[in-house]
């Protein structure tokens, strides 16, 4: 059923770390999709980016195999809802290639996702150490 | 034919001009891509269910961008698709919030419920 020890599964996100258990790996999937944006927003924010450099970024950070697709959906949704700028580079091959931004609503978007992800942390934590 | 027909109901002059842009564009695209950006394609008719002539162009032309750049630097499909194409497909699609055909029955349910029981935040 597994792909390997340490290969996840993970439908499109396909996340290796060997650290984690296999078993985890659907339930990483899921989790993921909830937080996806706000990691994105985040890399963002810390200086334009093409599509491209921001794949790379999530592999950096230990998301290793995250679809490129997967971010550029992303990347079109957090467009389409106005939260970064996108500037349109001519590319010597290939369409123009895109770089992001964040603009105000996408900073104001990355607070909120940081507090909902603390206030989230924060009482799972909890559970985990009441050993519910 | 199914597009020409389309094409006789979408809109304005300038959308149907869009539309052979984009379609061009795909049509354009170099094996293995070309295949599989009509494959997408052919799933967002059933799955996205947008209705609205402008929505579906920007989701068509950044579909065309997507594998565009691909070809241009020959990344693999499966790099871009991952293991999963249903789960990339679904991914893309609800990226774009235009009008859905089901948009109608959402409200009809809202609706609904709201006369049978006020008090909810729709």
């Amino acid at each position: 059923m597994w792909g390997g020890p340490s290969t996840l599964r993970l439908s499109q996100y396909s996340v290796r770390l060997s650290s984690w258990e296999p078993t985890l790996g659907k339930q990483m999937t899921e989790m993921l999709k909830g937080t996806l944006e706000g990691i994105v927003l985040a890399i963002v924010s810390a200086r334009p980016a093409y599509g491209y450099e921001i794949t790379a970024s999530l592999r950096e950070q230990g998301f290793a195999d995250i679809a490129e697709g997967t971010v550029y959906a992303l990347l079109v949704r957090v467009e389409q809802r106005g939260l970064v700028d996108v500037e349109k580079v001519p590319s010597e091959k290939g369409p123009p290639r895109k770089v992001y931004s964040l603009n105000d609503a996408g900073r104001e978007q990355l607070e909120e996702f940081w507090r909902t992800w603390s206030f989230l942390a924060e009482r799972i934590d909890r559970l985990h150490e009441g050993g519910a | 034919m199914a597009a020409k027909w389309i094409e006789l109901f979408t809109g304005s002059l300038d959308q149907k001009r869009r539309y052979r842009q984009n379609k061009a564009r795909i049509d354009a695209l170099p094996e293995p891509y070309g295949t599989v950006a009509k494959a997408f394609q052919r799933y967002f008719v059933y799955y996205g269910g947008v209705v609205d002539g402008e929505t579906a162009l920007t989701m068509m032309g950044d579909f065309a961008d997507l594998w565009e750049r691909a070809a241009a630097d020959g990344t693999p499909v499966r790099i871009i698709v991952g293991d999963d194409p249903v789960e990339f497909a679904e991914t893309f699609a609800q990226a774009y919030t235009g009008k859905q055909w089901i948009d109608k029955e959402r409200a009809r349910l809202v609706k609904a419920i709201e006369d049978a029981a006020p008090g909810g935040a729709g």
